[in-house]
């Protein structure tokens, strides 16, 4: 038999150059560890504004006083951050200060991401310093008019709302129950900035909780960005996640959809860009976590399905506008019992954002219409038209006090008048059409490069 | 073009009615389509005025008024045509229209040089000029029964216009006529969706699935545009 000299031939030449490479290959490790946070900080949802220059920045943000748009972050010399320290970067991402002393709105999440260790900003830092391309790509001058635009003010923000990394990772590092809820809070709570968009802000735009250890504030439901109302992550029964499984939140960061509910507006975003390319391990911790919170509002009556109205329906019988409407326009996606093709088409009975009880992304969602987007795990789009042309403001009114009375929802009404105040305040975001089959180029962040 | 226009409205009440689902009037709006809107005036795009008057009295003769409705001018058939001679349709942008031509069987398809458009320009000149030799008045200009006469002559064939078969040219303004009667308000015609009325037809609904196993019953709701809805 020859087989165990050949076995000991291949050993050497497999493990011979193995050896060699050891030093490069743990930089190849500290650069993928990098690459995995950069996802699961989504830094791409706001520094990639076109897909063909990741990190090369031009996001816009609206912030009162005029548009910031996010900076270029690749190595390049006088675009980006090529002339940028290691300490440099960490400060700009965890103390909100940029090179050379400049304060920086928190439009960057530096007041979540203060929470990461050091290990995790220097492998972000690795990545972006080594393996991002250099892009020298410009991005537009700010548009904030003096003397708003001067920036010390923001430091004086910073020392009144935001952690210092000091305090942020002796949070990080409080007594959890199990190592996996200490993960899920690592990962929520810092890097993925869930809480930027979902937890409500004082009137100084600071969040009002930046840990679960704070109070029953945080991740209860945030203002709205861009015309999209972030909901309640807590375990409140009807307009919380009491009702979904550790499975089904898994399901909804990975593929952006479940048998609860589809993603659009922001949530789009975290998933395409961050949480879709989690590893199961880090998506059930972050789930386990979420479900280890207390419902924000106090004693929310469970929420049980009704078929009264879809029953009326099924005969032919229409109760009031809002359900003529409905059956003309949205029941054959959502279907007549709103149980809807989930996930395909979201069903509307029981969903949490249906009960929310800002309804704005509900007028938004049924004017504009949206993409469901396409993750690696559940690459179909789908699509729901938009209805402003369509249907006026009391049309509107009635489809979406429609699906928020019906199927057991319950949720208040929304007046011809929320309608027409929402239509002022967001003209743009209706106009902002989601990109579909027919309307690819809507949005340069969809462009394929 | 013999049979009298109710019996043939008739017709496309009962071709209808062989659908699997018996399909009755939307509750709360009248099972009549009503008869007495007039013609929306509008400007043209593609017709003259004078070929807008000829448009308008035969696609009234070929889909008229009568008791069970509004006629192909009341529902706005004369506008979805213009609207329609301006899209690529319309400018022959979807046909093939390059020689060699060959008359010959149907199955060698249409052998004429012609887009939709040119078929009106030149076949609503060569319709008039018939019209003024035959009977001493251009087209819109005769009875209701001197029409039909001549269309129905244009149908069967043997006449000829100078630059094509006058079947051609009626073969066209048939069928734009009824795309006009029938095709989704959204696109001009079928004006508040009183053709899909005429024959219980639901719109553009895309979706039964509550009524695929109750079977016999009588499916309610009425037509849905993919236009606003008249309310
Ligand atoms: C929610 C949006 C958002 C996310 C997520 C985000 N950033 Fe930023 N970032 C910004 C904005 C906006 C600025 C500019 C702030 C300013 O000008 O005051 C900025 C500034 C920076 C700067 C300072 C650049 C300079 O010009 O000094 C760096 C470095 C940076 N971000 C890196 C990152 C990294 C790395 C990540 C992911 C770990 C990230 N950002 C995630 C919005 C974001
Ligand atoms: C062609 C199918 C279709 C039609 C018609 C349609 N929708 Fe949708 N709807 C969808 C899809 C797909 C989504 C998910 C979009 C996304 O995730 O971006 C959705 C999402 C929603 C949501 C958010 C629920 C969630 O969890 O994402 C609401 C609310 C909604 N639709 C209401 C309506 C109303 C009201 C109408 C009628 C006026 C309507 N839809 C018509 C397909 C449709
Ligand atoms: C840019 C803002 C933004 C960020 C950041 C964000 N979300 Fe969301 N999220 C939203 C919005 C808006 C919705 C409501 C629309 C929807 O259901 O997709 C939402 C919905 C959700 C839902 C579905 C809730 C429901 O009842 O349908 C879950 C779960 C969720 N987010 C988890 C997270 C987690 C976990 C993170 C952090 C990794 C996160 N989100 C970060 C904006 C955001």
């Amino acid at each position: 038999m020859k087989k165990p000299g050949c076995l000991a031939l291949l050993a050497t030449l497999f493990l011979f150059p193995a050896a060699a490479q050891a030093a490069p290959e743990k930089e190849t490790q500290l650069i993928e560890k990098g690459r995995y946070l950069a996802a699961a900080s989504d830094c791409a949802a706001c520094h990639t504004h076109d897909s063909r220059h990741p990190y090369a920045g031009g996001n816009p943000f609206l912030l009162p006083i005029g548009t910031l748009y996010a900076p270029n972050i690749t190595p390049d010399r006088k675009a980006g951050i090529g002339d940028y320290t290691e300490a440099d970067f960490s400060n700009a991402l965890r103390r909100g200060i940029g090179k050379g002393g400049k304060p920086l709105y928190p439009a960057m999440p530096f007041p979540s991401y203060a929470r990461m260790s050091d290990a995790d900003i220097h492998a972000l830092w690795a990545y972006f310093h080594n393996d991002v391309a250099p892009d020298p790509a410009s991005v537009p001058a700010n548009k904030i008019p003096w003397p708003l635009s001067m920036r010390w003010p923001m430091t004086l923000w910073r020392i009144a709302f935001a952690p210092t990394p000091a305090e942020a990772r002796k949070s990080a590092e409080r007594h959890f129950p199990s190592q996996e809820t200490a993960r899920g809070a690592y990962l929520v709570e810092g890097p993925g900035h869930c809480g930027a968009c979902h937890t409500p802000r004082a009137i100084t735009f600071q969040e009002k909780a930046l840990s679960s250890d704070g109070n029953d504030l945080y991740l209860s439901g945030g203002a709205a960005v861009d015309g999209w109302t972030p909901v309640n992550l807590r375990q409140d029964n009807r307009t919380g996640l009491g009702r979904w499984r550790e499975e089904d939140i898994v399901a909804f960061l990975e593929t952006g959809r479940n048998l609860h509910g589809s993603a659009f507006g922001g949530m789009t975003d975290a998933i395409v860009h961050g949480t879709q390319h989690l590893t199961d391990q880090d998506l059930r911790a972050i789930a386990h976590y979420l479900k280890t919170s207390l419902p924000a509002r106090k004693g929310e009556a469970p929420w049980t399905y009704d078929p009264a109205v879809a029953k009326a329906l099924q005969q032919g019988t229409l109760p009031d506008k809002g359900a003529r409407l409905y059956v003309d326009r949205c029941a054959a996606c959502h279907r007549t019992d709103g149980h809807g093709y989930a996930p395909a088409f979201p069903p509307l009975a029981g969903n949490p954002v249906v009960m929310n009880p800002d309804p704005g992304s509900l007028i938004l969602i049924v004017l504009r219409g949206s993409t469901l987007p396409p993750t690696e795990q559940a690459p179909s789009p789908f699509t729901m038209p938009g209805f402003a042309s369509l249907m006026s403001d009391r049309d509107v009114a009635e489809v979406v006090t429609f699906i928020r009375r019906s199927w057991g929802n319950n949720a208040r009404v929304v007046t011809q008048d929320d309608v027409r105040t929402f239509r002022k305040h967001n003209g743009q975001w209706i106009d902002d059409k989601p990109p579909s089959p027919m309307n690819r180029a809507s949005s340069p962040r969809e462009n394929a490069p | 073009m013999t049979a009298s226009s109710s019996s043939r409205r008739r017709f496309v009440r009962n071709a209808a009615g062989t659908t699997a689902l018996a399909l009755i009037p939307y509750q709360g709006r009248p099972a009549h389509a009503g008869t007495s809107e007039a013609a929306v005036p509008f400007e043209p795009v593609f017709f003259t005025p004078a070929e807008l008057e000829f448009l308008s009295a035969a696609c009234e003769r070929i889909f008229p008024q009568d008791d069970l409705g509004p006629g192909a001018v009341a529902l706005g058939v004369p506008f979805f045509i213009d609207r329609q001679m301006d899209t690529p349709y319309g400018k022959g942008e979807l046909w093939y229209l390059s020689g060699p031509f060959h008359e010959g069987p149907p199955q060698l398809g249409y052998q004429l040089p012609f887009a939709p458009r040119d078929l009106y320009r030149k076949g609503i000149a060569a319709a008039d000029a018939y019209a003024r030799q035959r009977r001493g008045r251009k087209f819109s200009g005769l009875s209701a029964n001197d029409q039909i006469d001549l269309l129905t002559a244009f149908e069967g064939g043997g006449v000829q216009f100078p630059e094509l078969n006058a079947r051609m040219f009626f073969e066209q303004l048939r069928r734009n006529t009824l795309e006009g009667v029938f095709a989704d308000p959204v696109y001009g015609g079928n004006r508040a969706m009183q053709g899909w009325t005429l024959l219980g037809f639901p719109g553009a609904r895309a979706d039964f699935m509550d009524w695929v196993d109750q079977n016999g019953a009588p499916y309610p709701f009425g037509p849905v545009s993919l236009a606003r809805q008249p309310l």
